[in-house]
């Protein structure tokens, strides 16, 4: 039996989907892969869910229960609380795995392929076995027989652990394990390797060639690995309109640059493996591990320690090193130390993919969005990938365009494989969609914040009729322009020199995309002691957004007590958690915030019923309707000094009070989170320069639990976003496929210097139907605005459009040289 | 990385003596932030580019450090850090410039391990240079990169085969107020003038200055400058701390009335050498400098020859040479 499903192929291939068993559908509800999309990819695993509903156990519209709406006040919810694991983040009090060591030890290192594609066809490991302080040299030449077809992710192509056929340079293939990371860095270099080097496709629109090789038995031209059936509302051929424009816009492939390397320390502890894992989601890791190892999921146990150096998405799963690390533990019977080079970090794991948008919008004068044509190529690298649907997001749904056609095209390169990075798609969506609007804007003459208000949509998924709740997106754009006085800012196209050679510009984009809303599944447990104290479990993952901080307030008003008596643990351990989904989709509020939520109402109802027993008598009998908890007291309603503490109705009670969550998210919303950015910039025209001088973001965010955490969040989205405006992009060479800069130097994120001195933001709370307490998630949002507003400000400075991001020197003053 | 052997001499006379029994295959140490945490973590070598067997520190050479200023100009000890150069308020009455290229360079973090040799000395900037598996021209392969590939920071100036850019802000300055470098060896000491220091790839690919092997750069002396000499410094880096000049220019002369009468314009960022702009000079030479730096700017278009993707740098080196000549001026 195969062991496994191809969560990619269920959604790419629909002969696939329709053949899967019972038993593979349980599969893929376990899968980390599937899990992830469900987070960051709901374009993809929507048609999904709705067609198979039963399968993957999904409430149909309708069917699940509309949570509890609470209304304020509240004692809690909306006061700014700082970090509850705050002071272990910033000082070295936190455990961190890439710190943990273990007695016995030994570190892993691992030879990777050169060559973007390759047949290897001899591994010679003898010099570097014989090294004193190797352990072991793990290769496809002596991988124990049992795991030569394991293969991580979805096929064809196929990862194994080691392939024969290698499609990226990075690709392993063969690990030491030594004594001390030296000796095995040391030691790799000793491997000879014999490759037989074989056609590669960078180009990503060489790879959507008819003539372009074929690298896997492809129905598809070239690389293609799926062109999505495309969406097409109203007649978008047959349409007409006063002003019709025709784009190209791209983006480059970006890194995430989290500052804690991926590493693990794993054992076996008899057998059972106990894996210290940088992970965003420890059951997912176990689940993927479990897959691999092909060993029950109860014999593996993940710990996330709470305190990791972030993730934004590429550490959801496993990926091939950390199988490696388990099988070499196994082998030498000693704890395994595998901690990934920066480089490593760079190149094999994910990145937010490479786009291409090819944009036609057609708009009347007046200022009606007449239709809009558009079609996305995203390149997902050396993997069976997606992404270029997930653009379709805010395409679809920001406005109202009357007649639309969305494509979506996701091709294979030897290259970077792509994956979430604090959102996968959406930015680049907002990004093309947004710098239309700015363009359309422009050619008929209208402000671009009145074209924006006056072609949204507000209503909801206009092909399903599905409602958004309560959507903001029309006080964001409002509250933005207000912040930023629009009105006296705004200025013809370069009317506005501060300086010799250096102009003031001024723009804004608006943003929709699917994250924040939340998932399943939905748990968590609340455990209430006998001394009244209150502890949160859950298995959300912290990895940096700060959500536990969230959950324990959330905790704190759900139960009625106050926020100093509740704890939840910095950790996860996947021994005593049920799993809460991965910590992306910024769905953690939503996800793992829900559970907690409904743990701490169910214990909340346990404790009534207690204390009503405690307070009825012979002569009154108290139910548990009568009571209310507040500030960590149970009372009568109607007579409050009738009281009891916590800890007595745990007392009588006669143990521990245990809530947990039985919880499934109603499927009658089009959750959606909204924003607008406005940003004024300084253009040197001399050195090609881009200064954001001042930055406003207005994010609707349901309602807001921690204001001191959203504002955060929105910032931190505002300065790794910006990065990607103003230099970031991972390179390749086009002739080696070898990455370029693929270190900390070269591809240049911003520093504390280069970014705005503040970051102005705006809470709008437009409370949800589906959320806690109304919340909606923030962690991705905020990616997506900067490109577009920045470049609109760009133009507004200069005159020029900035179609490929990100905006460089060199393709600033090589525009510039066109318009002076 | 590569294991190795470690000395630690305590004269000149030692490691001069270690450095030449050991031959190519040791390299000198210093704050190492090139050469351990840079060339030998990342595996940067090739034929003409062994990895060293040994390291000879010579930040255990007390009479390397310090810096000593007398009428006739400034002494600089090999191994004085970077950090002591910005500090010193000697330097930085006379050699603002100097203070500033200083400055300019990477994070306090780095200024504070980093020396003034070992920042003369790091090897260029170049990506493929830098990456492990590019087996370029520059490290003893039969390739450029450069020329067919991402070439967007590279040379615009001055190239012969290989496209570095020499990565050294101190050096740039330095060459601007004319030091020159006293260096010890098995034959005893020689002086070199920075005029004189740096090896272009069209005469020596492997290297990028005369310093042999078996040399050990003892210190470098600055002279005074002329009463009244204007100085500046800039350095463009595309991110604010942690980056290399994309371009820098050090400018230093005197003028009366703002009439140019003797002094150097020098460029980093731009070419395989700290390059010095005399085309930009002699058009300046007995001219009024700010009516004249626009039009003396523009002299660098004449020498430079620009790569597929980094003609932008001819714009901006062009912008900055103006800047900072104005900026001398203020």
């Amino acid at each position: 039996m195969e062991s496994r499903v191809d969560a990619l192929r269920v959604v790419q291939d629909p002969a696939y989907a329709a053949g899967l068993t019972d038993d593979q559908w349980r599969m893929l509800s376990d899968d980390p892969e599937w899990n992830l999309m469900l987070g960051e990819y709901s374009e993809m695993v929507e048609p999904i869910m709705e067609r198979y509903a039963a399968k993957l156990g999904v409430p149909a519209r309708g069917a699940a229960p509309a949570p509890r709406q609470e209304a304020p006040p509240f004692n809690v919810i909306g006061r700014s609380i700082p970090r509850l694991h705050g002071l272990g983040v910033v000082t070295s009090l936190g455990r961190y795995v890439q710190n943990m060591r273990m007695n016995g030890m030994l570190f892993t290192r691992t030879l990777r392929s050169p060559y973007p594609h390759a047949r290897v066809t001899a591994v010679r490991t003898e010099a570097a076995e014989r090294m004193p302080g190797v352990a072991a040299v793990l290769h496809r030449g002596n991988l124990p027989p049992e795991y030569r077809d394991v293969r991580l992710g979805s096929g064809p192509p196929n990862r194994y652990l080691f392939s024969e056929e290698v499609f990226q340079v990075g690709a392993p293939i063969a690990v030491v394990a030594a004594e001390s990371e030296h000796i095995a860095d040391e030691a790799i270099h000793r491997i000879e390797v014999d490759y037989e080097r074989l056609p590669a496709t960078l180009d990503m629109m060489e790879g959507a060639g008819p003539f372009t090789l074929k690298q896997w038995d492809n129905a598809e031209d070239g690389t293609i690995v799926s062109i999505t059936p495309p969406l097409v509302r109203g007649n978008p051929d047959g349409a007409t309109a006063e002003v019709t424009l025709d784009e190209v816009l791209t983006k480059s492939t970006e890194q995430h640059l989290a500052l804690e390397l991926t590493n693990s320390l794993m054992y076996w502890d008899q057998d059972r493996l106990i894996v210290y894992y940088t992970t965003q989601h420890s059951h997912g890791s176990r689940n993927a591990l479990s897959q691999a190892l092909r060993i029950p999921a109860n014999r593996i146990r993940v710990v996330q320690p709470g305190y990791m150096g972030s993730g934004y998405g590429y550490r959801a799963g496993i990926d091939l090193s950390e199988v490696h690390s388990a099988i070499l533990a196994r082998i030498t019977g000693r704890p395994i130390k595998t901690m990934y080079t920066r480089e490593e970090d760079f190149v094999t794991r994910t990145h937010r993919p490479e786009f291409r948008n090819e944009m036609r919008l057609g708009v009347d004068r007046g200022g009606a969005v007449r239709f809009g044509d558009f079609r996305v190529f995203a390149n997902v690298g050396a993997q069976r990938g997606g992404g270029a649907n997930g653009a379709w997001y805010g395409l679809q749904h920001l406005y109202a365009i009357p007649d639309l056609r969305l494509e979506a095209t996701d091709i294979f390169t030897n290259s970077f494989r792509s994956g979430p990075y604090r959102c996968v798609s959406h930015p680049n969506g907002t990004f093309a969609l947004e710098m239309m609007m700015e363009r359309a804007a422009d050619a008929i003459g209208m402000d671009p914040v009145e074209f924006r208000l006056m072609n949204l949509n507000e209503d909801g998924n206009i092909e399903t009729g599905r409602p958004f709740s309560n959507p903001g997106i029309r006080d964001c754009i409002t509250a933005a322009r207000d912040r930023i006085d629009w009105a006296n800012v705004r200025h013809a196209t370069r009317a506005r020199e501060v300086s010799p050679g250096v102009f003031h510009g001024v723009g804004m984009a608006a943003h929709a995309c699917s994250h924040g809303g939340g998932t399943n599944p939905a748990t968590g447990q609340v455990i209430v002691n006998s001394d009244g104290s209150v502890q949160c479990v859950s298995a959300s993952n912290e990895i940096g957004p700060g959500q536990r901080t969230q959950m324990a307030m959330i905790c704190a008003e759900a139960l009625g007590v106050p926020i100093e008596a509740v704890s939840i643990t910095e950790y996860v351990d996947t021994d005593n958690t049920t799993d809460t989904g991965s910590t992306t989709g910024s769905r953690q509020t939503n996800t793992g915030g829900r559970g907690i939520y409904e743990a701490a109402i169910d214990a909340r109802n346990q404790l009534l019923r207690y204390a009503a027993e405690r307070l009825s008598d012979d002569a009154a009998q108290v139910s548990p309707d009568d009571l209310d908890i507040q500030n960590g007291e149970i009372f009568v309603r109607d007579d409050p000094s009738t009281r009891l503490t916590l800890g007595n109705a745990v007392q009588t009670a006669g143990f521990s009070i245990l809530g947990r969550a039985v919880y499934r998210q109603d499927t009658d919303w089009q959750r959606t989170a909204w924003a607008a950015h406005a940003a004024e910039v300084e253009v040197d025209t001399g050195l090609g320069e881009v200064k954001v001088t001042r930055y406003v973001a207005a994010h609707d965010v349901g309602r807001a639990i921690n204001p001191f955490a959203l504002e955060q969040q929105i910032e931190g989205g505002v300065v790794m976003a910006l990065g990607a405006v103003l230099g970031e992009e991972l390179l390749v060479d086009a002739g080696t496929g070898l990455p370029v800069n693929a270190n900390m130097l070269d591809y240049r994120a911003l520093s504390i210097l280069d970014v705005p001195d503040t970051i102005e933001t705006i809470l709008v709370e437009r409370p949800k139907a589906y959320g806690v307490f109304g919340a909606h998630g923030i962690g991705e949002p905020p990616m997506a605005p900067p490109a577009p507003a920045v470049a609109a400000a760009v133009h507004n400075a200069v005159g020029v459009w900035m179609d490929d991001m990100p905006i460089t020197r060199e393709k600033l003053l090589t525009a510039l040289r066109n318009v002076r | 990385m590569k294991g190795f052997e470690l000395y630690e001499p305590t004269t000149i006379g030692e490691a001069v003596e270690t450095l030449n029994r050991l031959g190519s295959g040791a390299k000198v140490l210093a704050g190492g932030s090139d050469l351990v945490s840079g060339v030998m973590k990342d595996w940067v070598e090739g034929e003409g580019m062994p990895l060293p067997d040994a390291l000879v520190d010579v930040t255990t050479i007390p009479e390397l450090r310090g810096i000593r200023v007398d009428e006739n100009g400034a002494t600089i000890g090999a191994n004085t850090t970077l950090t002591e150069i910005v500090e010193s308020a000697e330097l930085t009455s006379q050699y603002p410039l100097l203070t500033e290229s200083a400055r300019s360079v990477a994070s306090s973090l780095i200024r504070n391990f980093a020396t003034l040799g070992g920042n003369i000395h790091q090897r260029p900037r170049c990506w493929f240079f830098r990456g492990h598996d590019f087996d370029c021209l520059k490290k003893g392969g039969d390739f450029c990169f450069s020329v067919g590939g991402d070439n967007r920071y590279h040379a615009i100036i001055g190239s012969d085969q290989c496209y570095i850019v020499h990565p050294s802000d101190t050096a740039t300055a330095l060459l601007a107020l004319n030091a020159r470098a006293r260096i010890a060896g098995p034959e005893g000491e020689r002086t070199v003038a920075f005029d004189d220091y740096f090896v272009s790839p069209g005469e020596d690919i492997l290297r990028e200055n005369i310093l042999r092997d078996n040399e050990l750069m003892v210190d470098v002396f600055v002279p005074a400058p002329a009463p009244g000499t204007r100085q500046s410094w800039i350095k463009l880096k595309n991110r604010q701390v942690y980056d290399f000049a994309l371009v820098s220019v050090a400018a230093a002369f005197t003028e009366e009335n703002e009439v140019w009468t003797a002094g150097r314009i020098v460029m980093g960022g731009v070419a395989p050498v700290p390059y010095r702009a005399t085309v930009i000079e002699n058009q300046l030479q007995g001219a009024n400098v700010r009516d004249t730096a626009r039009q003396a700017a523009a002299q660098i278009r004449t020498v430079a020859r620009p790569m597929s993707q980094n003609a932008y740098k001819i714009d901006i080196a062009q912008t900055l040479v103006e800047r900072t000549l104005l900026e001398a001026l203020a």
